[in-house]
């Protein structure tokens, strides 16, 4: 038997005499919550869209991130498959085939980069996708060395898209002289191996990413709905705007033009992505910033699905004193950055070293908008910033 | 007539007795949750990550000389934790109180981003206690002391306690009077959402009148229930719904151990019969000795030790009642501003948030951008980016560190990008002034930037 306390007895009885003599205010309190109860379908927070970030996370995860690293997988494999062709036979028609292969799949890593949350962040996919400048004097040293461990943070410039936009496109200054760099008596079988060994590897990673989205983790991003440190909706948002703030403003723009702080206004042109076939620097940025921008409106091909914009929405997020909505301030800064991106010279390159102005105001455009999403949109939604500033930029 | 009259009053009030059973039960309590909060705050292991790991630390104007103990810090609160379980126990409680006091104000002063104003009433209530009979009845002291063992005490002395619980909750509640609370629901609206996943009761969350409910059920309930409390008829119910408000607010707000604080601290409004009920029963299964538990004395104050006290006393709740409404000295809006912020039961009033870039500059026109993390941890750098004092302390630690590491007169600028309650972010402080140049003071910043929009009110 449990002894209970005549004290607690005595508060009780004290509590139910002074709750029947309330019970006309109790009734009155009541009654009027079931008035308010009744009221309610008219009276959401939401402007439109719906609050259940289980939806969101389903539409990311179903509509968006899958099918995103699907589109790439196949890409990424037709890439190992003329990666292959090639090493078996370095002539200029597999050469352009395999750039052809590697520029589509460059394209649709852009649209996928953004995804580093669960299986990609444990991989860490981007660093052994898309750090760049590629370091040469590196990859040139693996070449020698078939056994070099690439797993290491010092491997990161000696793999992925860079490497081998380098091995592709800068090995030498014409076709004939990249052929050759690949059919060297001494050197060449040991750079074709490599340059397979590093879209295998690519592929590899990507499968192992895939697999377990496919598996149990799809379900985990589901179902964890809170907004708390380690809930999905806040991993997705805190990995969605680090990587704009530093792969896309930085890295793309910031650094190679010199325009952030530490840079101190000297362009580093040679920074830039996709050095060595700088015609397609600016495609990469448009296709990043658009598919940034697919992410926040749930665009998904041909259907648009509960997003950051219909949360945000739904959340009634707009500013009191002007009563626009945050979505709105959100993507009329995407249209301005369009428009600068647009502007811009095919080759960034060139563009840092004709007129480096317009890159200096794109980054400051998109600095606009990083503020934005980093303080009024995780302040809207709740959510808690916990990426740290590095030195990257 | 009227003088004599108001004297005679004034002395009815001074010398009215009541039983000395309410403070007792309440300074055991209060003992008892300092103790845990003291153990939980080690066992959580913050002693370490706010007050050992951070390189800096931001110091209240004036106080700048209390500092963390190193890894000594920890007998700080060793030291907090002892004097508060001598409270509990009513053994050497005048020293207890007052090394409680020092101990845990102490601690409260040491980093300013840790500033709870909670912590705040803590300090307060340790302070008040440290001149209180509590342990002239159901004590160690008592026991040991038949003199000190007393069943009535002078009735201001636990109606101080009581003024000062009304104070806060009525300040809390006046706080709120204010347009983004009550017309527009700000932030309750922003904040509520966030739950709409709790399981039962999370839909409702995304409804808007819950928001508008919330906001003005919640000040109404601060404005009222210290009276509520007070009053009588109304005691069983307000006691009641102090419990439902605070364990609601714990589930959906981290506010750690305020919910229970402020349960335990609103029962020393029971009326004297229920405390004097609970001792003769915990004292009867301890065995305690009848006559300890009922002596017939009268705890009295010595006429110069009460003059003291009292004067003490006067002083000290007329600070509480001018502190709060200090903030119309300042101009611009207090949300914004935060001059004059704290110290004022403003709790849980705002959602703001912010970003805050660091700027050195030498005068060879080298320019720096400091990465905060490399100084701040994340909640110090968090609690900075929407503060313009801690900015300017910051900026003073750049400013010294830079000069230490050889650089020549460095310039300190920040850009900073703060969102008030939902409105879209702007820079809090003037983007052209080097804030190495300036210094703190309780005169209003000219740097900082005007607040674009207003919020009517208190």
């Amino acid at each position: 038997m449990v002894p209970v306390n005549p004290g607690t007895i005595l508060i009780l009885n004290e509590m139910v005499r002074t709750l029947f003599k309330n019970s006309i205010w109790i009734f009155l309190i009541v009654s009027m919550t079931g008035c308010l109860e009744d009221s309610k379908q008219s009276d959401n927070i939401s402007e439109d869209g719906s609050s259940d970030r289980k939806e969101m996370l389903t539409f990311w995860a179903e509509s968006m991130i899958l099918p995103g690293y699907l589109e790439f997988d196949s890409h990424m494999e037709t890439l190992a498959l003329r990666a292959n062709a090639f090493a078996a036979s370095p002539n200029s028609q597999n050469l352009g085939s395999l750039r052809e292969a590697w520029k589509n799949a460059y394209l649709n890593w852009q649209k996928v980069e953004m995804y580093e949350v669960g299986p990609a962040e444990k991989y860490t996919l981007r660093s052994f996708f898309n750090i760049y400048p590629a370091d040469v004097a590196g990859i040139e040293s693996n070449i020698s060395d078939p056994t070099a461990n690439l797993e290491l943070p010092g491997a990161y410039a000696r793999q992925g898209f860079p490497a081998l936009d380098f091995l592709i496109n800068g090995v030498g200054a014409n076709d004939q002289a990249i052929i050759a760099y690949y059919q060297e008596q001494n050197l060449g079988s040991k750079r074709l191996a490599y340059l397979t060994k590093l879209t295998i590897r690519m592929d590899g990673m990507l499968s192992n990413v895939i697999s377990e989205w496919n598996g149990a983790y799809k379900e985990e991003f589901i179902n964890k709905t809170g907004l708390d440190i380690g809930s999905s909706t806040a991993g997705m948002v805190n990995a969605y705007v680090l990587y704009y703030e530093r792969h896309v403003r930085s890295g793309k723009i910031g650094i190679p033009s010199g325009a952030t702080i530490a840079a101190s206004g000297v362009p580093n042109p040679d920074k830039i992505e996709a050095f060595y076939s700088e015609e397609i620097s600016r495609e990469l940025a448009q296709t990043a910033q658009k598919s940034f921008e697919d992410f926040f409106n749930g665009a998904a091909g041909s259907k648009t699905g509960p997003s950051l914009k219909s949360y945000l929405n739904s959340l009634g997020a707009k500013d009191p004193s002007t009563g626009k909505l945050l979505s709105d301030y959100i993507n009329e800064q995407f249209v301005v950055i369009d428009t600068r991106l647009n502007q811009l010279t095919p080759s960034l390159y060139n563009q840092i070293l004709t007129d480096n102005q317009p890159m200096v105001s794109l980054y400051n455009e998109m600095q606009k908008l990083v503020r934005i999403l980093k303080v009024d949109m995780t302040s809207a939604m709740s959510i808690t910033i916990t990426y740290t500033d590095n030195d990257g930029d | 007539m009227m003088v004599t009259n108001t004297a005679s009053k004034l002395h009815t009030f001074l010398t009215k007795t009541t039983s000395c059973a309410p403070l007792a039960v309440f300074r055991m309590l209060f003992g008892l949750l300092m103790f845990v909060s003291m153990i939980r705050f080690w066992w959580k292991g913050w002693i370490h990550e706010f007050f050992i790991s951070p390189k800096y630390h931001f110091s209240f104007y004036g106080f700048e000389w209390v500092q963390p103990w190193g890894e000594y810090t920890y007998v700080l609160f060793i030291i907090a934790a002892g004097s508060a379980g001598l409270i509990a126990l009513g053994l050497w409680y005048r020293s207890a109180t007052i090394i409680f006091f020092l101990s845990f104000t102490y601690i409260e002063l040491m980093d300013k981003t840790t500033y709870l104003n909670h912590y705040y009433f803590i300090s307060l209530i340790s302070f008040l206690m440290i001149f209180l009979p509590a342990h002239a009845c159901f004590g160690l002291d008592a026991r040991n002391n038949k003199n000190l063992n007393s069943s009535g005490i002078p009735a201001w002395t636990t109606l101080s306690i009581k003024v000062m619980v009304v104070i806060l909750y009525f300040y809390a509640g006046l706080a709120k009077l204010n347009s983004d609370w009550l017309l527009k629901a700000l932030p309750m609206k922003i904040w509520l959402p966030a739950k709409n996943d709790l399981p039962l009761i999370g839909d409702l969350f995304d409804e808007l009148w819950v928001a508008y409910a919330f906001s003005w059920i919640g000040c109404i309930y601060d404005l009222s229930i210290g009276f509520l409390l007070s009053y009588r008829p109304t005691r069983v119910i307000a006691f009641l719904s102090v419990i439902a408000f605070h364990l609601l607010t714990s589930l959906l707000f981290p506010i750690g151990m305020f919910p229970y604080i402020m349960i335990f601290t609103a029962m020393i409004f029971f009326s004297e019969g229920f405390h004097e009920k609970q001792l003769q029963r915990i004292g009867k299964a301890l065995r305690f000795s009848q006559s300890f538990l009922s002596s017939d004395h009268t705890y009295r104050y010595s006429k110069p030790a009460s003059r003291f006290i009292l004067t003490i006393f006067t002083f000290f709740f007329m600070i509480q009642l001018l502190l709060p409404f200090r903030y119309w000295l300042y101009p611009g809006e207090l949300f914004w501003t935060e001059e004059g912020y704290r110290f004022s039961w403003r709790v849980m009033l705002m959602e703001k948030m912010g970003t805050a870039t660091f700027v050195v500059k030498d005068s060879s026109g080298k320019v720096i951008e400091v990465n905060n993390s490399e100084f701040l941890t994340p909640q110090q750098e968090k609690m900075m980016a929407t503060q313009p004092d801690m900015m300017l302390e910051f900026a003073h630690i750049l400013r010294d560190y830079f000069s230490s590491r050889g650089m020549e007169n460095p310039q300190v600028f920040v850009d900073s990008y703060v969102s008030l309650n939902g409105r879209i972010g702007r820079p809090l402080v003037k983007p052209g002034v080097d804030l190495s140049k300036e210094n703190e003071s309780f005169l209003p910043k000219y740097w900082i930037t005007p607040f674009h929009d207003e919020i009517k009110g208190l």
